[in-house]
C-alpha cells in the first residue's frame, strides 16, 4: 500500500472503488472474500492480479464483468459507473479458467457468437472471425469442433471469441493453468503480443508469479480479500512493501534485526541493521519500527558463497544441505552457529559445489538487502 | 472376469478352448436368457404366429398362414382411426409433458439451492403412486361432476360443465401429469452438458436472458430432451389404463382396442395384428430417435455418419 504507483496522472480507463463481496453465510475469521479492493488501470494497460488461492482474485474479476453482483463498491469504464448494468450490456470479454467454449458449435460459431449477438452483419462478421483467428494462429481450424480441439487451442479460442468483440476491457481468468509448462510459455508470449497489437485494457488473474512478473505492466498483490501492493513488476519484485509481498512473489529470507542508524529520506532512504550471525548489514528502504527493529529481505539468488578459508573475515556459515534443479543448485545455510538459516541459489555450473557440512563464507550483492515492513503475516 | 480357469490359454486359443474359458459367463446369462426367451421372445412368435390365421366367427380361429388378417385390418377405415387416434394422443401427450417436464427439469438441474434433492423427490413423487389411482384421482378432478367443473359452475365462470373427461382431452391432460416424472428423470439424466459457465460466457458475449436460452441452453438439452420424448411417446402408444378409464369408452387406442378384440370379441387374429403393427410403429419411432440422436451427436463431437 506504501507504494502507490509513481505516475498517478494516468487515469484509470477501469476503476474499482471499495470493492467489496461478502458471500451469503459467510464472514468467518477472514471475513469478505473480497474487502474493498481500490484499483485504477489505465486505458491499453495489462494489469496482472496475483495472489494465492482462494484470496479473491476470481470473485474480483467476476465482480468486473459483471458475473457476481458485488456487496459493496462501483465498477466505473472510461467514467461510466457500470455497477448495476447487466453482464450482457457491459462490453466485457472474459475468458474463463475453464474456457467455456460452447460444445454444440464449431470453432467459427463459438468466435462469432458475441458478433451474432451484436447483429454484426454475416460478411463483417466472416472478416472479423477469420481475423481474430488468424491473430490466434488458428486460421486454419475454424470448422473444427471444439472437442477436437489440444487444450492450448481451446485455450486460443476462447481467447478469440473475447477479442473479436473488440471488447472495452478484457478479463482472463487463470487462462494458462490448464496448459503444460512448454505450452504456458509460449502462451505468455501470445497473449503479450496479443494485448499489444490490440491495446485492449487487460485484467488477468494469476497465481503464478512468474506469469504476472513476465507479462504484466503492474502488478497487485493481493492477499486475504484485499490488494497488497500495486506496482510494476519491479517494484513488487525489489522493494516488496511487506513480508507477504515478499514472500508470496519470488522466494525471499526475511531477517530481523535491529536498526543501528539510519540515513537519507523517501527514495532514498536506507539503514543499517545488525543481524544475529551475519553481522550489519547495509539495506534500501526505510521500514523501521519505532523500536528500531526492521526486517531486511534479501532474495536467495543475491546471496554468493564461497569457500571459507581460515583468515577469511566476514559471516560464516554451514551448509545444511544443497538440492540440484537443474538451471540452480539450492542450499540451505546456516549463518553462523545459531544465526538464521538462509535459502541461497547459486547457477548450476558456476563456480564450486558444496555439499553439506561444508563451511562457506557469505556474501551478497550490496543492492540487495532491501528492508520490508514486518506485517507480521507470513505466508 | 473370465479368469476362473486358472490355466488361461494365449490370445489365439481355439474355439474349444475359448467356449471353455467363457462357461462360467454363459453359465451366468443362462437364467436371464431363458427367462427372456419364455417371457419375451415365445410369446413374440407366437403373437405373430396368431396374426397369420383367420378368424372365423363367434371366437372361433382358423389355423392357417395368411396374410389376410393383415390386409382386412388394413383395408378397415375403424382401424386407421384408432392408429390416428393412437399417434395423436403420443404426440399430444409427448409435447404437452415436454413442455411442462422442461422448465422443471432445467430449475432442478440449474438450482444450488440446499432444497434441491427435497425439489427432486418431489417432482419424482407420484411415481410412488400407481398409475392406476392417479388416474382414478384425475376422473375425480375432470369429470362433468368433478372438482374443475364444479368449480368454474359455481363461480360462474361457465354455464354448461367442460368436457374435459371421456373424451381425448382429459386422457391427454391425465397422461402428461403422469409421464412428467419419466421426462424429468430423463431429461436430468441428459443435461450433463449444461454448465453454468457456459451461461455465463454467453452472457459476457452479449447474450441476453433468451439468447442465452435459445442459443446455448436449448441446444445444450437437446440430447435429454430427444431422450425424454421418445421414453413418453413410446409410454404413452402403449398406455391402456388412461385411455381406458378416462376414455369412458369413447378413445379408441391401439392398447384399448387389442383389449377388446381379445377378450371382449374373442378376435385374437385381429388383436395380434394391432399388436404387431403396434411393434413396427415402436420400431419406427426408436428408428427415428436413434437417427436424431446421431444427428445431435455429430453436432457435439463434430464426426459426421461416415466415422461414428
Ligand atoms: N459462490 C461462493 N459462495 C461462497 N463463497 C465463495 C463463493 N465463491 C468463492 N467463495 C469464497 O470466496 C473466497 C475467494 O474465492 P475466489 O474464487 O475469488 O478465489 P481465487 O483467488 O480466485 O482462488 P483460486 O486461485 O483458487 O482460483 C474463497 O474463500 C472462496 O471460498
Ligand atoms: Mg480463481
Amino acid at each position: 500500500m506504501a507504494d502507490q504507483p509513481a505516475a498517478p496522472a494516468r487515469a484509470g480507463y477501469l476503476r474499482l472503488a471499495g470493492l467489496t463481496k461478502v458471500f451469503p453465510g459467510e464472514g468467518g475469521p477472514q471475513g469478505a472474500a473480497v474487502a474493498g479492493i481500490d484499483l485504477e488501470v489505465a486505458h491499453g494497460e495489462l494489469l496482472a492480479v496475483l495472489g494465492p488461492s482462494g484470496c479473491g482474485k476470481s470473485t474480483t474479476l467476476r465482480m468486473i464483468a459483471g458475473l457476481i453482483e458485488p456487496s459493496a463498491g462501483t465498477v466505473e469504464v472510461g467514467g461510466r459507473d457500470i455497477t448495476r448494468l447487466p453482464v450482457h450490456r457491459r462490453d466485457m470479454g472474459v475468458v474463463f479458467q475453464s474456457y467455456a467454449l460452447f460444445p454444440h458449435l464449431d470453432v467459427f460459431r463459438n468466435v462469432a457468437f458475441g458478433l451474432e449477438m451484436r447483429k454484426t452483419a454475416k460478411s463483417e462478421v466472416r472478416t472479423r472471425v477469420a481475423r481474430a483467428l488468424d491473430l490466434v494462429r488458428l486460421g486454419h481450424l475454424g470448422d473444427r469442433r471444439v472437442s477436437q480441439l489440444s487444450g492450448g487451442q481451446q485455450q486460443r479460442v476462447a481467447l478469440a471469441r473475447a477479442l473479436v468483440i473488440e471488447p472495452a476491457v478484457l478479463l482472463l481468468d487463470e487462462p494458462l493453468s490448464n496448459l503444460d509448462a512448454q505450452l504456458r510459455g509460449a502462451m505468455r508470449d501470445e497473449i503479450r503480443r496479443i494485448h499489444d497489437e490490440t491495446g485492449i485494457t487487460t485484467v488477468f488473474v494469476t497465481h503464478d508469479q512468474r506469469e504476472a512478473l513476465s507479462m504484466a505492466d503492474r502488478v497487485a498483490v493481493m492477499n486475504a480479500g484485499r490488494v497488497e501492493q500495486l506496482g510494476t513488476p519491479e517494484e513488487v519484485y525489489e522493494r516488496p512493501s511487506g513480508r507477504f509481498t515478499a514472500e508470496f512473489v519470488g522466494r525471499a529470507n526475511l531477517l530481523p534485526g535491529t536498526v543501528t542508524a539510519t540515513h537519507g529520506a523517501g527514495g532514498g532512504a536506507g539503514a543499517e541493521v545488525a543481524i544475529p550471525g551475519l553481522g550489519t548489514v547495509r539495506a534500501t528502504g526505510d521500514a523501521v519500527t519505532p523500536e528500531g527493529r526492521a526486517t531486511v529481505m534479501l532474495r536467495p539468488h543475491r546471496i554468493t558463497l564461497r569457500a571459507a578459508g581460515k583468515a577469511d573475515a566476514g559471516p560464516r556459515g554451514t551448509v545444511l544441505s544443497a538440492g540440484y534443479s537443474g538451471e540452480v543448485i539450492g542450499y540451505r545455510v546456516r549463518a553462523a552457529h545459531d544465526g538464521p538459516e538462509l535459502e541461497v541459489e547459486h547457477p548450476a555450473g558456476a563456480g564450486t559445489a558444496f555439499g553439506p557440512g561444508a563451511e562457506v563464507l557469505i556474501g551478497w550483492d550490496d543492492a540487495a538487502p532491501r528492508l520490508v515492513a514486518d506485517d507480521g503475516d507470513p505466508a | 472376469m473370465t479368469t476362473a480357469v486358472p490355466t488361461a490359454p494365449a490370445p489365439a486359443a481355439p474355439p474349444a478352448g475359448r467356449l471353455r474359458r467363457h462357461r462360467p459367463v454363459l453359465l451366468l446369462l443362462a437364467p436371464g436368457a431363458l427367462a427372456l426367451l419364455l417371457t419375451y421372445a415365445l410369446p413374440l412368435v407366437w403373437v405373430v404366429r396368431m396374426a397369420l390365421n383367420r378368424p372365423l366367427d363367434g371366437g372361433a380361429i382358423l389355423q392357417t398362414v395368411t396374410l389376410s388378417t393383415f390386409t382386412d385390418v388394413l383395408a378397415s377405415s375403424h382401424y386407421w382411426n384408432v392408429i390416428g387416434q393412437t399417434l395423436q394422443l403420443g404426440v399430444l401427450t409427448t409435447v404437452f409433458t415436454l413442455l411442462l417436464s422442461y422448465p422443471v427439469a432445467l430449475f432442478l438441474a440449474r438450482t444450488t439451492s440446499r432444497w434441491r434433492s427435497l425439489l427432486f423427490a418431489l417432482a419424482v413423487a407420484p411415481l410412488l403412486i400407481s398409475s392406476v389411482a392417479r388416474t382414478f384421482g384425475w376422473m375425480a378432478i375432470l369429470g362433468n361432476q368433478g372438482v374443475v367443473n364444479k368449480t368454474l359452475l359455481a363461480i360462474g365462470v361457465i354455464d354448461d360443465p367442460l368436457r374435459l373427461a371421456n373424451n381425448m382431452t382429459g386422457v391427454v391432460i391425465a397422461s402428461t401429469e403422469i409421464y412428467m416424472p419419466f421426462a424429468i428423470l430423463a431429461m436430468l439424466a441428459g443435461f450433463g452438458r449444461l454448465d453454468p459457465e457456459l451461461e455465463r460466457a454467453a452472457a459476457s458475449l452479449g447474450a441476453g436472458r433468451f439468447a442465452v436460452l435459445r442459443r446455448v441452453v436449448l441446444p445444450l438439452t437437446a440430447p435429454g430432451v430427444l431422450t425424454a420424448s421418445l421414453l413418453v411417446f413410446v409410454l404413452s402408444l402403449s398406455g391402456y389404463v388412461t385411455p381406458r378409464l378416462i376414455g369412458g369408452g369413447r378413445v379408441f387406442v391401439l392398447a384399448t382396442e387389442i383389449y377388446d378384440e381379445a377378450m371382449n370379441s374373442l378376435n385374437w387374429p385381429v388383436a395380434a395384428v394391432l399388436s404387431v403393427l403396434l411393434l413396427l410403429l415402436f420400431g419406427l419411432v426408436v428408428a427415428v430417435h436413434l437417427w436424431a440422436q446421431r444427428v445431435l451427436e455429430a453436432r457435439f463431437t463434430g464426426r459426421g455418419r461416415s466415422t461414428s
